[in-house]
């Protein structure tokens, strides 16, 4: 059971402005757990929409079952007998168990679907994967998050799958549900089925990895290392160590005692963080880092309002805010670019200006009535001063890149005359050469004395960034300190496991 | 605080005052009785000393305009006037299937006899027998079955007889003059009476070398009567006569007609409303008559199932039983005759 | 299994951080996009009027003729193109108002109860205008504080405010009494030449037209409706604002209501039959888009011009209802086509051609 059931060699996928993927090497044998390692932006999501047909690579060779193959899309990958797991899980909320394991290849005669057939045939796939617990009549929304991953799995059993592609499967579970999921994964590998494993939790990897494969920067950096005995030393040296280097712009070399701006105080949201304590002066940036799920960007939420604080309290020069009002915070100085810049920051139909103004063209206005041309020039001045390119403010947001959105996003609260700037992923799905011009906006912005407190899951960012960086692991906070006084490595052993701080790879 | 609060008694003030003003606005009483019995009854005759005791269900479509709402307020108040009959209405709803399930319901309830008003004759047929399967005989009112065999009697109005008593009424009024523009507004085109009233103007007009030259659809609405005619009269500029199917719809012609400040021709209603006859009365506008097709065929129709319930014939009869089929004749209100039928007017 | 079709070459990367730039013609910018759906709906008039001329000379070739059919014809719009205007507002907001014909009957008829009349017109004027703002303010608390669908809300409001007006009416008539000829005399007196009906039409439109794009308010329409979470995180209060334009809308039937009563002389329960229809095909024909944040009060209201002046083309030349209705129809699909062609969508075409 150990022959080559993919192998990928010199692989290259390039957007436009990133290459996301730029040389890798992944070999998966039959019946085993391939793990995939590597932080943020390493290249991992791309490698795993290569692998499911959603990506054709640009460049190098993709040997499935020994052949040369191009998945022209997920039909023919998946035809192919090779399912993905996405962390979102693609299944329809309103269909039953059943239903959703058979979608898009019922077995029917003339047109009708053999329900009982399906049925009976999905009890089987269930109790094979050891959860016949599970009722095929129920409708999939009404399952808990576990049940709802085993009918995945389900479904990729039902067409037959020789591989089966899962991203994160354990970031939505609970400690006893991971466990039953390794039971499942056993019991698909005992089948000759292979696994790639893709998670960041290290003692995870230990336990049902066979191999690892190691990438960083659309690279691999290390292939085929044994998932049990390989020391976590290595494995998150692999991971660390930029190989392109970003241009971080210099800190203020004294900085000098300044009064604090933001104060958060035993903030707490049930099941997502809690005793959560944070200070950002005026004039410094303070970077959160933490997994998906750390509870790091309901924080940055929660301080700005959009998320409503259980406990503790967020307050400006002393002034407390009222909890869940963006309106009220807004007016206390503070101004948010989130995560999802698309979704939740712009007006994509309306031009530069407009978006830029969004916050302020009350202020622009004089009873009721908006001065257009006043916000054009103050738009104009803004796009001067954070080098937009083009120039040009009357232009539709949606068709600017990623970097220039950010900077509509920034230019919008600069506008406002800002105190405190909330970051969520700041550099997110913008390219490597705009990144360097954002992170000069961002610390001439500290250097005007602006308060900045920014979210990002990539360290070397956080660290090149920031002057004090806070740690997030499972909601609360696990280290705070200087960034001069950290280093990537430990950063990312704090953010996956802690393990190192102890001091020993886990055997 | 007390800038805030302030500011709240003030639109709490406000908010009450208008609450208060609301609602005595919706009420509609005038403070003085109304000039005309909400309905139109008749009972009399030996036949009207109480007899056996009698059930009538009863149903028709749900009021949407003043000849319907008529109907169901005459077939209610005829069943008032005797001693001997329990009425029984059910909703009969918006539609056919509604009409039909609330029929299920009523024939389930077994009364003596059913006076049924239906959305749809065709439509209802197969209920009417299933009511006359099951004992229980059917009045059928105006909308006729189109099988006998689902009615035990049958009165309606007379479409095709009211476009003719229109249009001989106008081919006496323009008789010899062979290019006269005659327009029609007609109501809802997709319905069967329409098609009825229309053929039979166009039949009378005929026979006097006459024809429609303009004719719109309205909905029976007031609103759409005025939209249709305001481009009626843009499109014919000189009208010589005009006949509107419907009295209801009537308000929203005259309303176009004074708003286009037209008066140079002749015009007939339809079906006789109070509003119409009040019109022709005072002889102010173009509206000078009106052919009936009258709402009081619903206390008629009241009463022959009480008859019919009875095991009794009409009085005036030979027959020992009611007949099959009453037709009824589409009479013409113009000035001279009107007082005489302003009892019978229905509001529209 | 073997699949050697060439993988598909995207754009070569371009230099760091910069766009392409826009490019700047008339006919291909977003720009001028809104300008260039009015011309064609200009053009869609001017050529009912060419089909007019050629069939109906006596009118359409007639100066005189031709004005006082036009003239009939915005008359005619008047009540559904203020109540047009209530709808983009709300569109643009990224709602959807399905209770506006509802609404027209029930101010209607509260307006013209004889406890109303007493009033007098300023008093019935003021009621419609009222019971139009209230009934939207329910719908707004219903949808922004109670989180029901717009859709379903307005579609509870639809039923029940239809039948609170024939609760109140007895289902009848209710003719404006012969003292509050104030109110009929709206439908046919002129001012300059002008009907009255029309130049409140063309106050509302103005009025709406300023708001929506001169104002803070129209600002926070088109951001509410664009991207409501961008909206929220930019701190406009997305909620009062959603109430707000429900509010408009309400009020846009009132006044739409008081013009129907003086045209038919009369309010009705049966009053605004299918104008939810109307008024929302008026929206979309008019460059509104249904998904929100875009839309054009000019649009809509030529939107309405050009259902009415159909109406108006077919009865003068005499003709069945039947093939108005069909080409009316199609007119809404041609709009619907043009705006999805519109988005930007010519790289995904060539991405479905290959």
């Amino acid at each position: 059971m150990t022959e080559t059931l993919l192998r990928l060699t010199d692989v290259v996928k390039t957007f436009p402005g990133v290459k996301a993927l730029d040389g890798v090497h992944l070999e998966v044998a039959a019946g085993e757990v391939h793990c995939l390692l590597g932080q943020n932006g390493a290249g991992k999501s791309t490698l795993i929409k290569v692998l499911a047909g959603v990506h054709r690579p640009d460049g190098g060779e993709v040997l499935w079952g020994g052949e040369p193959v191009s998945f022209s899309d997920p039909q023919a990958a998946m035809k192919a007998g090779i399912a993905t797991i996405y962390q979102e899980l693609d299944l329809v909320d309103g269909l039953s168990v059943a239903d959703n394991i058979f979608l898009g290849h019922e077995p029917r005669t003339v047109g009708f679907v053999r329900r009982g057939q399906v049925r009976r045939r999905a009890s089987e796939i269930l109790a094979s994967l050891g959860h016949p617990e599970i009722p095929v009549r129920r409708e999939v929304a009404k399952l808990p998050a576990a049940a709802k991953q085993v009918v995945s799995m389900g479904r990729a059993l039902s067409r037959e799958a020789r591989m089966i592609v899962m991203d994160e499967p354990s970031a939505v579970l609970a400690h006893d549900e991971v466990e039953n999921l390794f039971r499942v994964i056993r019991g698909l590998t005992a089948r000759g089925i292979a696994v790639v494993y893709i998670s960041h939790r290290l003692e995870e990897i230990r336990e049902i990895g066979d191999r690892v494969t190691v990438l960083k920067d659309g690279r691999t950096t290390a292939a085929n290392l044994d998932a049990k005995t390989t020391p976590t030393n290595e494995l998150v040296a692999r991971m660390t160590g930029r190989t392109i280097e970003y241009v971080f712009p210099p800190r203020p070399d004294a900085v000098p005692e300044r009064k604090p701006l933001l104060e958060v105080r035993g903030l707490k949201r049930a099941g997502e963080f809690t005793d959560v304590d944070l200070t950002v002066h005026s004039g410094e940036i303070v970077g959160i880092t933490g997994l998906v799920g750390s509870g790091r960007s309901e924080v940055l939420e929660t301080i700005f309002g959009a998320r409503r604080a259980h406990a503790g309290t967020v307050t400006i020069e002393g002034r407390k805010l009222r909890a869940g009002s963006v309106p009220s915070a807004v007016r206390a100085g503070l101004g948010m670019a989130p995560e999802e810049r698309k979704s939740q920051a712009l007006v994509l139909g309306e031009p530069v200006f407009r978006n830029m103004t969004l916050a302020t063209f009350g202020r622009f206005a004089k009873a009721g009535f908006t001065d257009a041309a006043g916000e054009r020039r103050a738009a104009d001045e803004m796009a001067e001063r954070l080098e937009l390119r083009p120039r040009d403010t009357r232009r539709v947001v949606r068709t600017l890149s990623g970097g220039n959105q950010q900077k509509v996003v920034v230019g919008r609260w600069l506008l406002g005359g800002t105190r405190l700037l909330l970051l969520d992923e700041p550099t997110r799905g913008v390219d490597v050469g705009a990144r360097a011009e954002l992170y000069r906006v961002i610390r001439d912005l500290a250097d005007s004395g602006v308060g900045v407190l920014m979210v990002s899951s990539e360290v070397p960012e956080v660290l090149g960034l920031a002057d004090r960086v806070v740690v997030m692991r499972e909601g609360r906070i696990v280290r705070q300190a200087a960034a001069h006084e950290l280093d990537e490595h430990t950063v990312l052993d704090l953010v996956m496991a802690g393990s190192l701080l102890e001091g020993s790879p886990v055997a | 605080m007390s800038n805030l609060s302030r500011r709240g008694i003030l639109f709490g003030g406000t908010a009450v005052g208008a609450g208060v003003l609301l609602s005595a606005c919706t009420s509609n009483d005038t403070g003085e009785d109304d000039k005309q019995a909400e309905s139109q009854t008749k009972v009399g005759g030996n036949n009207a000393e109480p007899g056996k005791k009698v059930t009538i269900g009863f149903s028709a479509p749900a009021a949407d305009h003043g000849w319907i709402a008529a109907i169901t307020n005459n077939a209610k108040a005829q069943a008032g006037k005797y001693t001997d009959v329990t009425f029984n209405a059910v909703a009969a709803g918006k539609d056919v299937p509604e009409q039909r399930a609330a029929l299920e319901t009523l024939i389930q309830q077994k009364p003596d006899v059913i006076v049924l008003l239906p959305h749809d004759g065709a439509q209802m047929t197969a209920t009417g027998r299933k009511a006359m399967e099951a004992g229980i005989p059917v009045i059928n009112l105006d909308r006729e079955f189109s099988e006998p065999l689902a009615y035990r009697t049958l009165i309606k109005g007379d479409n095709y007889g009211m476009g003719v008593a229109a249009g001989t009424l106008i081919g006496q009024k323009l008789k010899g003059n062979p290019n006269a523009v005659i327009a029609e507004i007609a109501g809802i085109d997709e319905l069967p009476l329409t098609q009825d009233r229309s053929k039979g103007f166009k039949d009378a007009l005929a026979t006097f070398g006459l024809k429609v030259s303009n004719r719109v659809a309205a909905k029976f609405t007031v609103q759409s009567g005025q939209e249709v005619t305001t481009n009626l009269l843009q499109a014919a500029p000189k009208i010589d006569a005009l006949w509107n199917h419907d009295d209801d719809q009537g308000v929203g012609v005259l309303a176009a007609i004074k708003q286009a400040n037209r008066s140079e021709f002749y015009m007939v209603g339809g079906a006789g409303s109070l509003d119409a006859m009040e019109i022709i009365k005072r002889d102010d506008s173009p509206l000078k008559a009106t052919v009936t097709y009258s709402p009081t065929m619903a206390s008629s129709a009241i009463s022959l199932a009480r008859l019919v319930a009875q095991g009794k014939g009409l009085e005036d009869l030979v027959e020992l039983q009611v007949p099959k089929l009453v037709v009824l004749q589409s009479e013409t209100i113009t000035k001279e005759n009107v007082d005489k039928y302003m009892p019978l007017g229905f509001r529209s | 299994m073997t699949d050697l079709a060439k993988p598909a070459s995207e754009a070569p990367p371009e230099p760091h951080g910069t766009d392409a730039p826009r490019k700047g013609s008339f006919w291909t910018d977003d720009a001028t996009e809104p300008v260039r759906r009015n011309l064609g709906l200009v053009g869609v008039l001017l050529a009912i009027w060419v089909v007019g001329a050629i069939t109906v000379p006596r009118i359409f070739l007639s100066g005189e003729g031709l004005w006082n059919n036009e003239l009939i014809v915005l008359q005619q719009s008047a009540a559904i193109g203020v109540i047009a205007v209530g709808m983009t507002f709300v569109i643009i907001g990224g709602g959807i108002d399905l209770s506006v014909g509802a609404l027209v009957a029930l101010t209607s008829v509260w307006c013209t109860t004889q406890a109303t009349q007493a009033f007098g017109p300023a008093g019935m004027v003021f009621t419609a205008i009222l019971v139009g703002a209230i009934a939207g303010l329910v719908n707004g608390f219903l949808i922004a504080y109670g989180r029901v669908v717009a859709f379903i809300a307005t579609l509870a409001m639809l039923v029940a405010a239809r039948g609170l007006a024939q609760l109140i009416s007895g289902k009848r008539t209710q003719r404006v009494n012969i003292e509050n000829v104030g109110i009929t005399d709206i439908a046919e007196n002129r001012i300059l030449g002008i009907p009255i009906l029309v130049w409140m039409l063309l106050v509302v439109a103005a009025v709406g037209w300023v708001l929506l794009n001169r104002t803070t308010f129209g600002r926070r329409t088109f951001a509410v409706g664009g991207n409501p979470e961008a909206a929220r995180l930019a701190g406009i209060n997305l909620r009062r604002h959603t109430v707000a334009l429900y509010v408009l809308s309400g009020i846009c039937c009132g006044i739409g209501a008081v013009m129907v009563v003086a045209q038919a002389t009369a309010g009705a329960p049966d009053h605004g039959d299918l104008y939810e229809l109307d008024a929302i095909a008026a929206a979309i024909i008019g460059g509104t888009a249904l998904a929100g944040g875009r839309g054009s009060i000019v649009g809509a209201i030529l939107g309405v011009l050009v259902f009415k002046g159909i109406t108006n083309l077919f009865i003068v030349n005499n003709l069945e209802q039947e093939y108005q209705l069909i080409v009316k129809g199609a007119i809404i699909v041609g709009a619907v086509l043009l705006q999805q062609f519109r988005i930007g969508s010519l790289p995904q075409l060539r991405k479905s051609a290959t």
